[in-house]
């Protein structure tokens, strides 16, 4: 299967490591990526907030390109998801915003027909591929505690994403149980990272990210799991800033799903992705071996929040 | 013309909140309202349901667009999105804050929200990732003066001079 792939400006330029677990997990399921001159999805918070027909169109200008070339867009940011699903049913339902938008596109040579499927690594995997088949590719379980993080623009809103069940998530859940992780549940699970507010007020949002890792403290995770490249920087580089500002004390390892996936199905040159990260976690080599999981202060240089 | 977009903004956003019945339930459930209470997404919707005015004092940008309010309202009104609507009125009238202005500046610059620099790119090659194709800067400029965008900035910009001044 071939797709468009839409991996955000976040994870292209701020967590390539991310990126680079995706493309060295996904042939291994017969999937080919195919690159486009995309622009930002965009973001809702800024460019949507600023002009929604600038959004709309814009979405609809990086949908077109997939579908000149009969290709899917596969997303692997739940802030890209969430953009473009949204501005595809926009586009479906309101016939004379389609027209306005494809009067700009025809400037540009390119028409929106809304044939492209709009589908996120997340789906793929528990979806389409399915558990027993990812569990049939595991050569290296790994035991540890964690909990995870679907991300709102995953979860909601539920009538038009289809991920998961957006009150009670599970399939992340599910996904981590097969690579011989142990989910915890935890209060604030649907709860925000407070990613959204970041640059317009950062300390609310670094306060809905405390009240987001207390939560998530309370049940003593050894790492905590994320679909999207937004919500790592949150969790991963935010908890410092967070720690800082109201003086709490969190030091969590954050993982994107395909690079654990990656590290369970043995694959070469996973270190390169775990040199990235800045709160490290020594993974068990083997599974007699999983008591010891130490969690250290790295000062690799991800991107800061 | 723009007052009449304006009009029809504010006249449909009274339309889509009207069966809220104060319930709270948006509050509740939003993050943002739990550590930062001047964000309140019933007494905005309050305000357009019984004085028909659409509070735009500056808190509409605290919403984290989350959609908690969204997934749980029981009439099904869609908080987040009348939050999204009060905040392209408030962009049109030159309040949006800086960092949205410069985001869509960054948009326009690479066509990118993060913006690519020298660094980012050696991480790329470093890790063996393929070159990204970027759009052509001359399309996205058209979306930007097609869509009306280049007015908003511009609006915010003279207010941001004006507060200099």
């Amino acid at each position: 299967m071939k797709y468009a792939f839409f991996p955000g400006c976040t994870m292209a330029y701020r967590l390539q490591f991310a990126e680079k677990s995706i493309r060295m997990v996904v042939p291994k399921f017969d999937i080919d990526l195919v690159d486009l001159p995309f622009t930002c999805c965009p973001e809702p918070n800024a460019i949507r907030a600023l002009s929604d027909d600038t959004w709309l169109t814009f979405a609809a200008r990086n949908i077109a390109l997939a579908e000149n070339e009969g290709l899917d867009i596969l997303t692997s940011c739940a802030g890209c998801h969430e953009s473009l699903s949204l501005a595809k049913h926009e586009l479906e339902k309101n016939p004379e915003r389609k027209e306005r938008v494809n009067e700009i596109l025809k400037d540009l040579g390119l028409e929106y027909k809304g044939s492209s499927v709009i589908i996120h690594l997340h789906q793929i995997l528990f979806d389409e591929i399915g558990i027993e088949t990812l569990s049939s590719k595991v050569k290296r379980p790994i035991p540890i505690k964690v909990v995870t993080h679907t991300g709102c623009h995953l979860l909601r809103p539920e009538r038009i994403l289809h991920v998961d069940n957006a009150e009670v998530p599970v399939k992340l859940d599910l996904l981590c149980e097969t690579l011989g992780m142990e989910p915890l549940d935890y209060m604030d699970k649907t709860m925000c990272c407070g990613a959204g507010v970041r640059k317009t007020n950062s300390v609310t949002s670094y306060a809905v990210l405390r009240e987001k890792m207390t939560s998530m403290q309370m049940v003593e995770p050894d790492a905590i799991v994320v679909f999207c490249p937004t919500c790592f920087i949150t969790f991963e580089s935010g908890q410092r800033v967070a720690n800082r500002i109201f003086g709490t004390d969190f030091m969590l390892p954050v993982f994107y799903y395909t690079e654990l996936l990656a590290i369970a199905m043995d694959l070469p040159d996973t270190e390169l992705l775990l040199n990235e990260h800045r709160v490290k976690l020594e993974l068990p080599k083997s599974e007699e071996s999983t008591k010891e999981t130490g969690v250290s202060r790295g000062d690799s240089m991800a991107s800061s929040p | 013309m723009t007052d009449d977009i304006q009009n029809q903004k504010l006249a449909a956003l009274k339309e889509t909140a009207r069966p809220c019945f104060q319930c709270g339930i948006c509050s509740s459930s939003c993050p943002v309202f739990r550590v930062a209470p001047e964000l309140n997404p019933r007494i905005s919707v309050d305000s357009i349901i019984t004085k028909g005015v659409v509070p735009r004092e500056g808190n509409e940008w605290l919403c984290a667009y989350c959609l908690m309010c969204d997934q749980r309202c029981p009439m099904g009104v869609s908080l987040a999105e009348i939050l999204m609507e009060i905040k392209n009125i408030s962009a049109r009238e030159g309040k949006a804050p800086p960092d949205v202005i410069e985001s869509a500046e960054s948009l326009m610059g690479d066509g990118c929200l993060s913006p690519i620099s020298g660094r980012s790119e050696k991480i790329r090659t470093e890790l063996g990732l393929p070159y990204l194709p970027r759009a052509d800067p001359t399309d996205v400029m058209k979306i930007f003066k097609a869509t009306g965008a280049i007015e908003v900035i511009e609006a915010n910009k003279e207010t941001t001079q004006e507060a200099t001044e």
